[in-house]
């Protein structure tokens, strides 16, 4: 187990060398010079070379390749370009109120989800199953920009349950009156897919012969989905949430915007228009990280549920 | 039971207790002016922002050595911290401003305790920051080359890394603590706007110092408001100033309705009326116009993209608006938008077959001027909300002239024929070519946004209509920026807004040693020149704008730009919002606002 884990985390220095890479070349090849957005209305060419000096793009390439990976060896991205804040203290103010969103959002979506899914899975084949399928189908087609525009107005506005938008500074304010729309918007929003995926692995069990063996052991249906098919179901479904992880830390940009939370995705979203190259490194890599460990860790809880599964 | 009675006895205070605290609270609670903002703030401190909200807030705290009378229109220049207006003498080179004494900076830990009294050499010191080259000012052309020593002592600092402001130079000087002369290298009658310029609010040097990098989240001025709260591109929320030495409102009324209206309810009131502004940001129009009518906001602008939902066809609030006491404001932004055409021989290595000054070649762009409708522009992408521009200087600015007709009108027949009669033959496949034959393309920049997608279709069927073929060149925004630097642009739409409200400002935009900064089109003409240089000497009256007239039309017959238009600001009010009248050169018109505690929000 300990090689698997060493080689795995050894593994990491190459991937994350090909996303330093990407960013690097592709912030560089499609972002444009940096420096002409933040010279202002009118600048002279001296005025440029001193923007251009100053934030270090006047530097040769390697040079700046050079800097980037220090910047990860040591953790300190600098500041932004823009707005000259620390990105460590871009990454301490704005990943709250995207976790405070994310999380409940991943949580009861997760539950939801897993409960329907096994409730029609069990019933295969019925109306229920068929309507949910539909209506499963139709929910993916539209886009999420429809879903939080109609809730916004119907929800926030005509029936006036909750805040349009807005955020404060006490987490259970937070959570409680200005979460709670973003938070339905996302669980509506993802429950269709999360269905279909999970209705998939639990048909698979469902009819495995070990179901069989316990319902002619006399085992009563609720013994027999809710223990044996949903422990063996929830292995792809830990690692499907696992993978959704690292999406806490680039946040749910459209969702942030709508509602004026200050996330980590309204940030990302406010770096790329800014061709605040700082802030975009930073983001990259941190999520390139969590993709990184949060498979490993899937991986590694495969093995915990299912003995059977050799890791290697 | 008895457990019950008595959980019931707690619940019941509690409510009781919290009904009374809110009860408390309302009967205290400050007027509060809720507003948004469509796009994230960069910071607070003056020499660094250059976008126009950090701008709003940055008005509110800091003051300026001038201001702008609230209702007088067009805006005249009035003093704010300073006694008077400035003393101009050794003709229009030296200002001399003389502050009034008891001003004080708002309350900071960094002055320990003590008020700290605004002087002279606090502007001095200010005015020196936008040349700091560590500041990379955003506004640094604002002074740059026209303080006598400013700029050797920002090239000095260039090379010894370290912007000496403790050096004597004789364009900034403090001759006491309260009077600031200011030595220009040549005659400017119109400095005094610079003066008068939102960012050029006098910052505290220990305050600076103090906080070094994070300055831009601890604002220290001596204006209105101080910042509160702050959740960066979130919210921003400010407070009245206590420091501040505060207003009377006596603004005389122009005969506009509106101005005596405002001058009813506020005259005689101390400023700021309004105890607390809380800013939100929020980049989607539905979130702020759901926010609006919902009530959880003030004032609201930002709102192009609903303004059908919002207003007839005229331009009139809708009804069902205006039965629930909204009110709208509308008014032209001090701003143009243009279309350029780049007047260099070469762009790169390669030709400009738009480029110079023969008759064929200004016949080639007049007839594109003329095959560009301009008023399809605002019916389709402004849906209606701007007025065609006719003058390079926009009203509400100083030397705009509300007569000028551009003479440049729509009328692609005309411009076919000139076409043809200037020799640009139609070839077999409906396309022109050239005089002599060769191919002739016109290449429109633009950005990849969904609003320039919509220039450019209008500017391909303009186009198309007088049988020129257009290449769309699609490029990043810096990147475009960079090449307009380079004067490689061949043609593209631009806008300009004012910085402050005078001619000079619009007309620089011409002027050919501005090419490759401001002057997009690279636009060189010694007769244009020569007239803006005589016009920069003189102040605003009928001397100038006899010269301004003939620089426009000069342009025109030189067919340099094509004129757009000027936006629209509809501003909708809440019932309770008393006092306002957007002002052309102000953000931030809070200072001189007032809530109606009577009417519901």
């Amino acid at each position: 187990m300990t090689t698997y884990i060493l080689r795995r985390l050894w593994q990491f220095i190459p991937t994350l060398l090909g996303v330093v890479l990407l960013v690097f070349f592709l912030f560089n090849w499609v972002g444009g010079d940096p420096a002409y957005m933040l010279a202002g209305k009118i600048a002279n060419p001296e005025h440029i070379e001193n923007i251009r000096r100053q934030i270090g793009v006047d530097q040769p390439y390697y040079i700046q390749l050079w800097i980037f990976v220090k910047q990860i060896a040591t953790g300190d991205f600098g500041a932004s370009w823009a707005t000259n804040e620390k990105i460590s203290a871009i990454f301490a103010t704005r990943l709250g109120p995207s976790v405070t969103v994310l999380l409940p959002m991943l949580v009861i979506s997760t539950l939801i989800a897993m409960a329907a899914a096994m409730l029609v899975a069990y019933r295969r084949g019925t109306l229920t199953d068929r309507a949910v399928m539909v209506g499963c189908t139709v929910g993916q087609s539209i886009s999420i920009l429809v879903y939080i525009i109609v809730l916004q107005y119907v929800l926030g506005y005509q029936l006036g349950w909750f805040p349009v938008q807005g955020w404060g500074r006490d987490l259970t304010e937070n959570l409680l009156r200005y979460a709670a729309l973003p938070i339905i918007v996302g669980v509506v929003v993802s429950l269709a897919p999360d269905i279909r995926l999970y209705r998939s692995f639990f048909l698979d069990e469902i009819n495995q012969d070990y179901v069989r063996t316990a319902r002619a052991k006399g085992l009563d249906e609720t013994r027999v989905l809710g223990v044996h098919v949903l422990r063996n179901a929830a292995i792809p479904i830990v690692t499907n949430v696992l993978i959704q992880l690292p999406a806490l830390l680039a946040g749910a940009f459209l969702i942030e915007r709508f509602f004026s939370i200050p996330g980590i995705g309204r940030e990302v979203i406010l770096a790329v228009e800014r061709s605040d190259f700082p802030v975009i490194k930073a983001v990259t890599v941190y999520v390139a990280i969590a993709t990184m460990v949060a498979n490993l860790a899937a991986d590694l809880l495969y093995k915990a549920l299912d003995p059977r599964v050799q890791l290697k | 039971m008895k457990k019950t009675v008595r959980r019931t006895a707690y619940l019941t205070c509690f409510v009781i207790g919290m009904a009374a605290c809110s009860a408390t609270a309302a009967a205290v609670a400050p007027k509060t002016l809720r507003v948004t903002f469509q796009a994230a703030e960069s910071g607070f401190d003056p020499v660094k922002v250059a976008d126009y909200y950090s701008g709003t807030v940055i008005e509110a705290m800091f003051e300026p050595l001038l201001t702008y009378d609230y209702l007088a229109r067009p805006a005249k220049l009035v003093p704010n911290v300073a006694a008077g207006l400035p003393a101009v003498s050794d003709g229009g080179r030296t200002y001399t401003v003389a502050l009034r004494r008891g001003i004080y900076f708002s309350d900071d830990a960094v002055f320990k305790g003590k008020p700290r009294e605004l002087t002279a050499a606090d502007y001095a010191y200010s005015i020196k920051r936008f040349l700091d080259p560590k500041n990379r000012s955003p506004y640094a052309f604002l002074f740059e080359g026209k303080i006598e020593g400013l700029d050797d002592l920002a090239l000095r600092a260039k090379t010894t890394n370290r912007f000496d402001y403790d050096a004597a130079i004789p364009g900034l000087e403090t001759p006491d603590r309260y009077t600031l002369r200011i030595r220009l290298k040549e005659a400017d009658h119109n400095f005094a706007h610079l003066l008068a310029f939102h960012l050029t609010g006098a910052v505290a040097r220990e305050v600076i110092e103090a906080y070094g990098e994070n300055v831009s989240s601890h604002p220290v001025g001596t204006g209105p408001f101080v910042l509160k709260d702050y959740t960066r591109s979130s919210k921003i929320v400010l407070e009245a100033n206590p420091r501040y030495r505060g207003k009377i409102w006596d603004f005389v009324p122009t005969d506009d309705p509106l101005d005596r209206e405002i001058a009813a309810r506020m005259r005689g009131k101390r400023l700021p009326q309004i105890e607390r502004v809380e800013v939100s940001i929020m980049e989607e129009t539905q979130s702020r116009w759901l926010a609006f009518i919902g009530g959880q906001t003030d004032m609201e602008y930002q709102l192009a993209e609903v303004a059908t939902v919002v207003l007839t066809p005229d331009g009139k609030l809708k009804e069902d608006f205006a039965r629930r006491g909204i009110r709208l404001q509308r008014s032209v932004d001090p701003e143009i938008t243009y279309t350029y055409f780049n007047m260099q021989e070469k762009l790169g290595d390669q030709p400009n077959p738009l480029a110079g000054f023969t008759n064929e070649k200004i016949a080639l762009r007049r007839a594109i001027a003329m095959a560009y409708n301009v008023d399809d522009q605002i019916r389709i992408i402004r849906k209606g909300q701007a007025v065609r521009a006719h003058y390079p200087i926009p009203a509400g600015v100083a030397g705009h002239d509300p007569n000028y007709r551009n003479g440049i009108a729509y009328a692609p027949q005309v411009a076919n024929a000139l076409l043809d009669r200037f020799g640009y033959r139609k070839g077999p496949d409906g396309y022109r070519t050239l005089p002599d034959g060769k191919p002739l393309v016109i290449r429109y920049s633009s950005t990849p946004s969904e609003r320039d997608r919509q220039f450019d279709e209008l500017m391909k069927r303009s186009l198309d209509s007088i049988g020129i073929r257009l290449e769309i060149h699609k490029d990043r925004f810096p990147e475009l920026l960079k090449l307009e630097n380079q004067c490689r642009i061949m043609m593209r739409g631009s806008a300009w807004i004012a910085d402050y409200p005078d001619g000079d400002n619009f007309m620089q935009l011409l002027y050919g040693p501005n090419s490759g900064q401001s002057n997009n089109a690279c636009y060189r003409s010694p007769e244009f020149d020569r007239r803006y240089e005589q016009a920069r000497r003189l102040a605003d009256g009928p001397e100038r704008n006899k010269l301004y007239k003939e620089m426009t039309r000069l342009m025109e017959v030189h067919t340099v730009w094509i004129m757009g238009d000027s936006r629209y600001r509809n501003m909708l009010l809440q019932p309770h919002v008393v006092g306002f009248k957007k002002h052309p050169v102000f953000s931030a018109e809070w200072l001189y606002l007032d809530l109606d505690v009577n009417r519901p929000k």
